[in-house]
């Protein structure tokens, strides 16, 4: 198999879902590791406000119970990361793209605060929604072809892949990973809690540029 | 057969875009989430017009996915709208609270539920014991419940690693996953059915 993400260097078969050790799926793993064991390792800040105009500021008190909430949910989403960049079965991959969805949606949705909240449930509107062409795609993936593999697939010369499955599969990772597109709800990410909120565009990043390889791969 | 999948696909799709565009129009937070669950059904309907043990084996991790996606999204609805407990509207029905009837009833279906195993069996057990509890009123520490589905869980997990790496014990393996859904699915239901609204005291 040979691909736009190198040759694989390694394969891991779990029965007849086999993940792949491209270099590109490789790193992209590796980068989802190191930021899951940033996130394991480090101690949330305090955020501080400096009032305007005088030397004083003062510090943001966050309960210890939200805080261990968000670095689960950071943990979770961190775990279906490194799922979501090396799995080689379509449907496996939108699975671990919804739980990057929804993780993602509990990390921001922790926060006590009613404008987060109200951000927060918007997006999971929008994560939800996802699934339908996030699911379809693959579904027809399998309709047309008989086999989600994605070494499958890049075997074939002739790509049997229609582009409406392609285009419903980019959608779907699209309506999941909007995380970071609600950064325009500036109340979101100014939620306290320095590395977790970070983990929202992280995996957003990289369930982007994990899709970007399968739609070109299959 | 390809003009039949076809016309579903055709009839799923005009499903979806009908309850896309109910969602678009919609401007309250709570029918919002109603509609989104039925916004949800047409991505399981594409995956059904498969037609073979695989949209089977498929469904079910896309319905889950969905419930759980939905159950955090009502779980966020209710603390941002500050709603703290249910109110107490139960009726009190002597013949539910105290007549054997709903012990005879939902032992029949924990006992039909266990004959049949598996994620159905789970299914129609974890109906019974939510009757039960619901007829009852039941008001009990949940953590040793928890722990049950947590472990028959692992069972489960257990169970599929030696699927895939030691296939010569897969009859231990099919006891181990059918007992362990079964197990699982019984108590998260009870879960379901008891601490519903009682998770954010």
């Amino acid at each position: 198999m040979s691909s736009v993400g190198g040759t694989p260097l390694f394969l891991l078969e779990f029965g007849d879902i086999v993940m792949y050790f491209s270099p590109y799926t490789t790193s992209l793993f590796i980068l989802a590791l190191v930021f899951t064991c940033i996130v394991i390792l480090s101690r949330p800040e305090n955020q501080l406000d400096i009032i305007f105009g005088s030397d004083g500021y003062y510090t943001k008190e966050t309960e210890v119970e939200e805080l261990r909430f968000r670095r689960f949910m950071s943990i979770a989403c961190g775990l279906a990361c490194l799922g979501a960049t090396v799995t080689g079965d379509v449907f496996d991959f939108t699975l671990f793209v919804s739980l990057v969805g929804i993780t993602n949606v509990g990390i921001v949705a922790a926060v006590r605060s009613r404008h987060v909240q109200n951000a927060a449930f918007q997006y999971g509107i929008v994560a939800l929604a996802g699934t339908v062409p996030l699911f379809g795609g693959a579904a027809i993936v399998a309709a047309t072809n008989g086999t989600l593999s994605m070494i499958e697939l890049s075997a074939r010369t002739m790509s049997g892949v229609p582009l409406i499955a392609k285009a419903l599969l980019t959608l779907g990772v699209m309506g999941e990973g909007m995380a970071p597109f609600y950064a325009a709800k500036a109340e979101m990410f100014r939620a306290p809690g320095a590395p977790y909120v970070i983990m929202c565009s992280l995996s957003s990043l990289l369930i982007f540029l994990r899709v970007v390889e399968v739609i070109i791969t299959m | 057969m390809w003009e039949e999948y076809s016309i579903g696909l055709l009839g799923v799709l005009l499903c979806g875009v009908i309850a896309f565009v109910a969602l678009a129009i919609e401007k309250d937070d709570l029918h919002r989430l109603l509609l989104i669950d039925l916004v949800e059904i047409p991505s399981l309907g594409i995956v059904a017009l498969l037609a073979t043990d695989l949209a089977e084996a498929l469904i079910l991790p896309g319905l889950v996915v969905g419930i759980a996606e939905l159950l955090a999204l009502s779980q966020i609805y209710l603390v941002k709208e500050g709603l703290k407990e249910q109110p107490e509207g139960r009726l009190h029905i002597e013949v539910i609270e105290y007549a054997d009837a709903p012990l005879i009833l939902s032992l029949f279906l924990v006992v039909y539920g266990i004959i049949l195993s598996g994620f159905t069996g789970g299914g129609v057990a974890g109906l019974g014991v939510v009757f039960y509890f619901m007829s009852r009123g039941y008001k009990e520490d949940l953590s040793l419940l928890e722990a049950a589905a947590g472990i028959s869980w692992a069972i489960w997990i257990v169970s599929f690693f030696v699927f895939m790496f030691l296939p010569q014990y897969w009859l231990l393996a099919v006891f181990g996953a059918g007992g362990g859904i079964l197990l699982k699915v019984i108590a998260k239901m009870s879960l379901v059915g008891t601490m519903w609204g009682r998770s954010h005291e």
